[in-house]
């Protein structure tokens, strides 16, 4: 009995003296001030969210951002949304662009705008058309972080193979549909794949000047109705058509994985043309055995390349967090945006360097030098025309958008027609818009 | 006298309460609470946020029996039900069958049979993604060997819903095997002995012995596969995301969609309660059956 207890008070005492320290550590803890900061990174670009942070808290003693994972995009808004506004809500919370809508109107964010100018951040150097698609009338909502846009990746070596010159600059349907088709031949097998998947179409549908809802995008004030319903709309299916036809478009459907199975299915060699985020430019330029090429996002022959819409995430503020708070997570967001951050986040992501001198730092301009590629997303970027049609549209029932378009651009791959199918899509999203502004009150 | 009986009376009853508080409060919480809420909000609209801000009385309801892809996902759920119960059964009586059979290195056998009972849904839905792929799949090349037209297993209306089936079919039948294997072996072997006296053929035994035997099982095994078909939703998510045009958005995927994508509370409240009529349906003609064939049994 004795004994045992003579072990407790050792046990104990050992205790104690393990958690002594580390309260000491908490006590030196507690001067700085904590940043929840809630995020929805995985895997390679988790590691390089988690080296900003590192980087940020080791640069000044102020202030400490403590990261979070919170699940994708799509699981991490709900719970965002069901804390918004008390004590438990992240002082800092990224969310994916089709929810900005959303955000700005749930009345538990703080507008950047207000803190640029309380605390005179300038944002000149900050990418223009990146800034475009979070600025509603006039005002900055959120503040970019990761960003990126759609390109075409093609297989330069099955091109040469079956003898067809490399994709130019801006290449046009008509091209990518004649290499699919010499590729078929050459092969005979099926090499494009254009994803039924409705953030496609509506970056082929920006690349042709067009919106996809009224008043200027759902940015001048709410929308009310889809405007899709016309040539360019056509022109996307039609598209489609014209390879599911000649059997020289290979359909990965619509399931959750469908876009990684497209990813690998391009890396082991299966198809030789698609089109992705420019933020997969990593994985591809790591895991291709081949020369890729990379170039800018298809359009329809008599059309002009009107540039692409932006995607990828934004950092936002909650509201009701005390003024230290605040201020600590805007400083954390201006290291963040810095250029020297940005630029090694690009290098490590794939995603743009949203800082325009970050294009001027050496790490960049060598991984530019001895990586060719990774040139074509920028170009494209800064080629792009800012206006309505590349700014993106601005409505809160985006996800269902994006089904409708989805399974039109499915239905046609399966043989349905384009007219009716694209105007059913249509009227579907503005019977969608309707029920998202009446729950939403406006 | 009657007195002091009525206390007992009501203290008995007090100790009852006390004794099924715990589960009470349990079930209170998790169970009744929500679904009297999801009850109530399939009368809301509700807000982006899912909070009610209007009675609209029936309004959700008549919402989706208008809506083409509500009705698309109610007949396809139930050609989904209805197919995947009947096959999990089927299949899974077969192998039980094949498997009760006593012979060398039938446990090889009953362990693999069994065997899909140890996988998860995601893995599951993983590995048959690899099989559907429509340029490297098992299947694809299968049909190419063949010389056959290729198929979109997860991209054609028709095939995504009899590929989501098949998933959903291989998964239940370790279970429904392991089941219906327990039951066969349970059956008592001297009427098989008498039955080989009077030189009756296998099919006779398996008609008049075996199936009447495993019947209340057999019925057990329907009930819990056809509520869980119900219930699918891994599947449809990694394999085909409901798509293409609704033709796989089985009822709990469009819920879950409508739920927490789309924030429309209001609606997939409304689409729960009529998952929770149908199910109900179902739990009552199994109660209704069982009593009967129960009745029948004890006269």
């Amino acid at each position: 009995m004795f004994r045992n207890t003579a072990k407790y008070v050792a046990l104990a005492t050992i205790g104690l003296g393990a958690v002594l320290p580390l309260t000491q550590v908490h006590a030196a803890d507690n001067q700085r001030q904590n940043i929840v900061f809630w995020h929805s990174m995985t895997g390679q670009n988790a590691q390089a969210i988690d080296r900003v942070v590192n980087d940020y808290n080791a640069s000044q003693t102020k202030y400490k951002v403590i990261p979070e994972f919170q699940g994708q995009y799509v699981e991490a808004l709900p719970k965002f949304l069901s804390v918004g506004g008390t004590s438990k809500a992240p002082d800092l919370f990224q969310s994916n662009e089709i929810s900005t809508k959303q955000l700005s109107t749930s009345g538990m964010i703080q507008p950047m705008q207000t803190l640029i100018k309380k605390y005179k951040f300038n944002t000149k150097n900050l990418r223009k058309n990146i800034l475009n698609y979070y600025t509603i009338n006039g005002k900055l909502y959120s503040m970019p972080f990761n960003s990126s846009a759609p390109v075409l990746y093609y297989n330069k070596d099955a091109f040469k193979d079956a003898g067809i010159d490399d994709l130019p600059t801006s290449p046009t349907y008509e091209q990518v549909t004649a290499a699919a088709k010499k590729l078929k031949e050459k092969s005979g097998r099926a090499k494009l794949s254009i994803l039924p998947y409705g953030w496609t179409f509506e970056e082929l549908l920006a690349n042709q000047n067009q919106t996809l809802v009224n008043h200027g995008n759902g940015r001048k004030k709410t929308a009310t109705k889809a405007t899709f319903d016309n040539k360019a709309g056509k022109n996307i299916l039609n598209w489609l058509k014209t390879n599911a036809d000649a059997g020289t478009l290979v359909d990965y459907g619509t399931g959750a994985n469908a876009g990684d199975t497209e990813l690998s299915a391009f890396t082991s060699s299966q198809i030789d043309m698609f089109m992705n985020s420019s933020a997969s430019l990593g994985n591809i330029k790591k895991n291709a055995k081949f020369n890729v090429g990379v170039t800018y996002l298809p359009r329809p022959q008599d059309v002009k390349a009107n540039g692409v819409v932006i995607g990828g995430a934004s950092i936002w503020l909650s509201k009701g967090k005390s003024t230290k708070a605040q201020k600590g997570s805007f400083d954390f967001l201006k290291f963040a945006t810095s250029a020297k951050e940005q630029a090694q986040w690009s290098i490590d992501t794939g995603y743009f360097a949203i800082n325009n001198k970050s294009y001027d730092t050496k790490i960049l301009k060598d991984a530019f030098k001895n990586t060719p590629i990774l040139a074509a997303p920028v170009e494209q970027l800064k080629a792009t025309t800012i206006n309505a049609a590349s700014a993106g549209a601005l409505i809160t029932s985006m996800p269902k958008e994006r089904v409708n378009t989805q399974n039109a651009m499915e239905n046609v791959i399966n043989g349905k027609n384009v007219d009716s199918e694209l105007s059913k899509a249509v009227k579907q999203t503005t019977a969608d818009i309707k029920d998202a502004n009446e729950q939403s009150g406006e | 006298m009657t007195k002091t009986r009525s206390a007992q009376t009501s203290h008995q009853n007090l100790l009852a309460l006390l004794l099924l508080l715990p589960s009470l409060i349990i079930l209170g919480i998790f169970i009744f609470y929500p679904m009297i809420k999801t009850f109530y909000l399939s009368t809301q609209l509700t807000n982006l946020l899912g909070n009610p801000i209007k009675f609209i009385g029936l309004k959700n309801f008549v919402n989706l029996m208008q809506s083409d892809s509500f009705s698309t996902s109610f007949t396809i759920t139930l050609i989904f039900v209805l197919f995947s119960t009947i096959l999990t059964l089927f299949i899974s009586y077969i192998m039980a069958i094949v498997a009760s059979q006593k012979m060398k290195g039938i446990a090889i056998f009953r362990t693999m049979f069994s065997s899909t009972m140890g996988v998860s849904v995601t893995v599951a839905s993983i590995l048959w993604l690899f099989m559907f792929n429509p340029q490297i799949g098992l299947f694809s090349k299968i049909l190419t060997t063949l010389h056959l037209p290729q198929i979109n297993w997860l991209s054609d209306p028709t095939w995504s819903l009899i590929a989501i089936i098949g998933t959903t079919v291989w998964m239940n039948l370790g279970f429904a095997f392991l089941v219906l294997l327990g039951a066969i072996q349970a059956i008592p072997q001297d009427l098989y002995q008498v039955a080989d006296l009077d030189g009756a053929s296998w099919w006779l035994r398996l008609r008049k012995i075996t199936m009447p035997a495993t019947r209340s099982t057999i019925f057990f095994v329907t009930v819990v596969t056809l509520i869980n078909a119900f219930q699918t939703f891994g599947q449809v998510d990694i394999l085909t995301s409901g798509g293409p045009d609704y033709h796989t958005n089985l009822l709990v995927y469009a819920i879950y969609q409508d739920a927490f994508v789309n924030h429309s509370v209001g609606r997939a409240s409304a689409q729960s309660v009529i998952l929770t009529l149908i199910i109900m349906l179902f739990t009552i003609i199994q109660f209704y059956v069982k009593n009967k064939r129960e009745g029948r049994n004890a006269k």
